[in-house]
């Protein structure tokens, strides 16, 4: 499921910078102006959903209408009610996990290429066992272990997607580390610390956001993956693979119901693909998954 | 070329200890009290759960049990699912097999449309090179389970005729059953044709400006036989290697695809699995299928160093 | 006197990069007598390669290139053609062997396979019958024990048995021009040697018209009855190759004949 990885830019001797910074500019400009969107709707949730999200109501599985902007589901709750709640917590679970995943990711990564030697050794051993596991299946696993909940959902996603975020911050660390002006410095008496924040820090920070937005799309696939396989945030809460595995009952009789949170989860991931693309053109990374 | 190789092999190993180190650690993580799963039952005496723990191994220490698992794994024994009393290998097997299916008819479908929609991107140019990245942008956004149940939806409402749901297995009748597994290995295929699309574009662009290419036109062959048997034939073995190191993902998708399409693979068995607490069968899914990911890897880098012997020598 | 084999008037070409227009080739003109061997000398960047590629219109992948002028092969000016007509006649009527043996072979096809290629693209051949004709062709440029080596891949062969390939191909179809753009260029002196031993040979044998090209005029001397000196996309003298090695005209022509080391020289210095 770690699918989403970065589409190509011409090699440099056909696209000039300049049309790919432009590029780039388009594309954060428009994947910032997806990310506001949601973070606002989600931001003022409570408010703007029109129903609770749990309200039952006898009219189930209606059509677009003025009460029901975008219908109901089987038991007569609100689509878009319950929508926007199930964005919440979809995008919260998201953010949180991937900035846990963000830091232990770099500070194992500084860690293993800074030190070098055996440490850095071990710490890729156990890395590519990380990897040998699928994705999905590592989370599953870890999530049916600790039980579904909002902060074991969390904490799955942080532990699963740290690896590939260490590997990222790892790779600039270990060719800046043998730079020759970082050799200098150190034999001058500059404190490690120093070294790492001014100049292994500046190099690691592009791929790094690069990368994170990637993680970001595909935390959003595995989060709504895991809970259509029910193992999600538990009910009430509103999630949107789960909306989506419960509409597949009755889906003919309201499509709605499928397409209204499937658009949900394109969006969100197109956001972040988006705005990892731009960041890349921006940025001039090399991009790779 | 040999010694690189065997040095690939070689590296695999503690890889796989380790695969099967985590798996047994997983699932002795899971909750729930092991004897008492395995008796089934709720109201079993004490002295039975006892007795239970012998012989299951569980009262020595966890080294010991490591050791003789994995020790009973690579002589092909997975333990005994506590669901059906049989033998898991067994169990395993059929299931692997369906997966397999699923995941080959999934990449094959993937190069497919990865190779096509490269190669337009990459000879076209212009609006076609624009297209295909777009088309491909949208594509990735789409999550295969949510492609799946579009699909569904779809045939259920425009081609109610089609069955959906209908898997048949490969002996009852073969063409039946690659049939049921077309749309549930196109809904896999998609993202990872993406993938596949990208690096097939790269590859034709860069072996278009390679020298032998060159050579090719000035023999005066027809633009047809250098697209297929100087640029594309060079062009595949990216493609192919790209698709193996994609098995991961593939596989962890199908855990999905085979809920939504109700195939009986090593997905489902997985989900079902974990629902009924049957520790052995969850653990030895993680093993095998993490196994089977270090081994295309392998293969993968293999196939890597050999492509390199040629263009290099 | 009978018309040039080849006949080149006003040949320009440039290079158009995102707006930008490069000249290679600024207006040059020569001739070349059926079976005769012409030679072409200039240091990288005067546009000998651009030449070759321009009379055979093989434009580098992912640029473009704007001709202008007359390239008349054998009456008809192939500025002129359409590319199907131009793919009949590469290969078949004007053919080439480029520099680098090393990377002008698919990697993924047998020799034989991209030997037959070519041989059955330009005749009626079977597979049988064209391969007969390139163990021939193996057996004609000298390599050993043709019958087994027509099913290994380029990787097999090293540096001056592929360029003999290269060779085999370019004469496959017997060619009436052979344009060879530093053939020698990427090969041990040793090699060097041989592999102008055998294009003379093939072309005394098939009665071919030569273009050999090179920034050293030690190779051109011996193989050429007469000289092209190029310089900045021009042609700056022509003429006889012992008139040009004894009286050089031009100064960039002196300089290119200094840069020859010679056994007979008396003590002059580079």
């Amino acid at each position: 499921m770690s699918e989403i990885g970065l589409l190509p830019v011409d090699a440099p001797a056909t696209a000039p910078r300049p049309t790919a910074r432009r590029a780039g500019y388009w594309l954060i400009a428009t994947g910032g102006v997806m990310l506001a969107v949601m973070l606002i709707v989600t931001a003022f949730g409570p408010f703007i959903a029109p129903y609770n999200p749990a309200a039952i109501s006898p009219d189930s599985l209606a059509g677009i209408s003025a009460q029901h902007w975008l219908g109901t589901d089987s038991i007569g709750r609100d689509v878009l009610s319950r929508l926007i709640i199930g964005g919440r917590t979809t995008l919260f679970i998201t953010a949180i996990a991937v900035s846990l995943a963000l830091m232990a990711g770099l500070v194992l990564g500084l860690l293993s290429g800074y030190m070098g030697g055996i440490v850095d050794q071990m710490v890729m051993r156990a890395l590519d066992v990380v990897f040998a596991f699928p994705v999905f299946l590592l989370a599953i696993a870890v999530v049916a272990a600790l039980g579904p909940t909002i902060p074991n959902l969390i904490l799955t996603i942080a532990i699963v997607y740290t690896p590939i975020l260490a590997r990222v911050v790892r790779g600039p660390v270990l060719s800046v580390k043998r730079w020759d002006h970082v050799e200098a410095a150190r034999s001058v008496g500059v404190s490690e610390v120093r070294l790492v924040v001014s100049h292994i820090l500046p190099l690691v920070i592009s791929p790094i956001l690069v990368e994170t937005s990637l993680t970001l799309a595909n935390t959003i696939f595995t989060v709504t993956a895991l809970s259509f396989l029910g193992l999600g945030p538990p009910p009430p809460d509103p999630n949107w693979g789960g909306m989506l595995a419960e509409a597949r009952q009755f889906m003919e009789l309201a499509p709605l119901t499928v397409i209204a949170p499937a658009a949900a989860i394109v969006f969100a991931t197109l956001t972040f693909i988006v705005l990892a693309n731009g960041l890349r053109d921006m940025l001039d990374v090399g991009g790779q998954r | 070329m040999a010694r690189l190789i065997l040095i690939r092999l070689a590296l695999a190993v503690p890889i796989l200890l380790g695969v099967s180190i985590a798996a047994f650690i997983l699932v002795r993580l899971l909750p729930g009290d092991f004897a008492q799963t395995a008796a089934g039952v709720t109201d079993v005496s004490a002295a039975t759960l006892d007795l239970m723990r012998h012989n299951l191994g569980l009262d020595r220490p966890i080294w010991a049990q490591y050791l003789l698992w994995l020790g009973h794994a690579l002589g092909g024994d997975l333990g005994t699912s506590f669901a059906t009393k049989r033998p898991v290998t067994s169990e395993i097997f059929p299931r692997l097999a369906v997966t397999f299916e699923l995941t080959l008819i999934a990449a094959l479908m993937a190069m497919a449309m990865g190779v096509a929609t490269g190669l337009a991107s990459a000879r076209l140019r212009g609006r076609a090179d624009w297209a295909v990245r777009v088309w491909n942008g949208f594509i990735l956004a789409i999550p295969n389970f949510v492609v799946a149940t579009l699909i569904v939806l779809l045939a259920g409402l425009y081609f109610p005729q089609i069955g959906i749901f209908n898997y048949t297995p490969f002996f009852t009748d073969p063409v039946a059953n690659i049939g049921s597994l077309l749309l549930p290995g196109l809904s896999l295929a998609l993202a990872v044709s993406v993938t596949v699309s990208e690096n097939t574009r790269a590859a034709v662009l860069e072996i278009a400006a390679q020298d032998f290419v060159m050579v090719a036109r000035a023999k005066g062959l027809r633009p047809r036989s250098v697209l297929w048997n100087y640029l594309v034939r060079n062009a595949l073995t990216p493609v192919i290697t790209v698709t193996g190191l994609r098995v991961a993902s593939l596989l962890g998708g199908s855990i999905l695809i085979e809920t939504i399409f109700a195939i009986p693979g090593m997905g489902q068995y997985l989900f079902d699995s974990i629902t009924s607490r049957d520790y052995p069968v969850i653990q030895a899914i993680v093993l095998v299928t993490a196994a089977i990911v270090v081994l295309v890897n392998v293969l993968v880098d293999i196939a890597y160093i050999r492509a390199d012997a040629r263009v290099e020598m | 006197m009978t018309e040039p084999l080849l006949d080149v008037t006003g040949l320009t070409a440039e290079f158009v990069h995102r707006g930008e227009t490069i000249p290679a080739l600024n207006g040059i003109g020569f001739t070349v007598a059926a079976g005769e061997a012409v030679g072409f000398v200039g240091e990288s960047g005067c546009g000998k390669s651009v030449m070759a590629r321009a009379i055979m219109r093989l434009a580098p992948e992912g640029s473009s290139v704007r001709l202008g002028g007359a390239v008349r092969f054998q009456g008809t000016d192939l500025m002129a053609l359409s590319e199907a007509r131009m793919r009949d006649i590469r290969g078949s009527r004007i053919a080439m062997v480029f520099q680098d043996p090393m990377t002008s072979l698919n990697p993924v096809m047998t020799i034989g396979a991209q030997m037959a290629d070519m041989i059955r693209r330009h005749t009626g051949f079977s597979a049988r019958q064209a391969r007969a004709r390139v163990l021939e062709l193996l057996d004609d440029v000298g390599i050993r024990d043709p019958q087994r080596r027509i099913d290994d891949h380029p990787h097999q062969f090293s540096g001056g048995m592929r360029q003999r390939v290269l060779i085999a191909i370019a004469v496959s179809c017997e060619p009436d021009l052979l344009i060879a753009d530093e053939p020698t260029t990427a090969l041990d002196v040793t090699v060097q040697a041989q592999i102008l031993r055998l294009l003379m040979r093939l072309r005394e044998r098939h009665g071919m018209a030569l273009m050999l090209i090179s920034h050293d005029f030690g190779v051109i001397a011996g193989m050429v009855e007469r000289v092209n000196v190029m310089l900045g996309g021009e042609i700056v003298e022509t003429g006889a190759v012992e008139q040009i090695f004894a009286a050089p005209a031009h100064a960039y022509t002196r300089a290119l004949l200094d840069a020859v080391p010679r056994l007979d020289a008396e003590g002059r210095q580079a």
